[in-house]
């Protein structure tokens, strides 16, 4: 059975935004990441990869993405 | 497999601290904030009474004037004049921030929302949890080629 994908994004008070993907198997949590930064018009400074061979599911973090609003 | 990631905002200075340095008459504080529109319809929030240029922004509160001004780096810092000390006009960058913010966190969501669809995501559910985030849930339907 393939686990459904989900991308929750959460938009704090200040502006900040965290991401998460759900359901995602290998590099496939890869194109999320492309996709986020293209709704968000963010750019990643730092990312970090851990393996977790036990998991059938990938699951994504992202911290601090934060968004280019800047229109000027 | 996990992926964190950390990005730099464009509207949101990455590593800004909020300080204020006292020179001669001015009180220049600095900010996180590099959007001028969205500057300006915070200061508006605050009360102010704003008159905004492409590199200059005025804002005058009761008995309060400061302006906005870029940096190299495209972040707005604000130059106090008159009777302001630093920890007032840190106290009044502050309370423009949080302003600030919450005109950031509009602003994301309704990007989200509009331009979610294009990239395949169909939002499922949207909430706003305690401490005022929004929290969107999207549904993978297709990916990118």
């Amino acid at each position: 059975m393939t686990a459904r994908e989900t991308v929750t994004v959460v938009v704090a008070a200040d502006g900040t935004v965290s991401a998460r993907t759900d359901g995602v198997h290998g590099p496939g949590c890869l194109d999320h990441i492309a996709v986020l930064e293209d709704l968000l018009d963010a750019t990643t400074v730092s990312s970090a990869y851990t393996a977790d061979i036990h998991r059938a599911r990938t699951r994504v973090d992202a911290t601090e993405v934060v968004p280019d609003v800047d229109r000027h | 497999m996990s992926v964190s990631l950390i990005l730099v905002p464009a509207a949101l200075a990455a590593a800004a601290v909020i300080q204020a340095r006292a020179g001669g008459t001015t009180c220049t504080v600095s900010t996180r904030m590099r959007d001028s529109g969205l500057l300006a319809a915070a200061l508006r929030e605050t009360g102010a009474v704003v008159t905004d240029a492409t590199d200059r922004i005025d804002a005058l509160w009761a008995g309060v004037t400061a302006a906005f001004t870029r940096d190299a780096e495209g972040v707005w810092a604000a130059h106090f004049r008159g009777g302001v000390d630093e920890e007032r006009a840190v106290e009044i960058v502050r309370r423009l921030d949080v302003a600030y913010g919450r005109k950031v966190q509009a602003a994301v969501v309704e990007r989200l929302r509009n331009r979610a669809p294009a990239a395949g995501l169909r939002l499922e559910s949207e909430t706003v949890t305690d401490d005022a985030a929004v929290r969107m849930v999207f549904a993978v339907e297709r990916r990118r080629g």
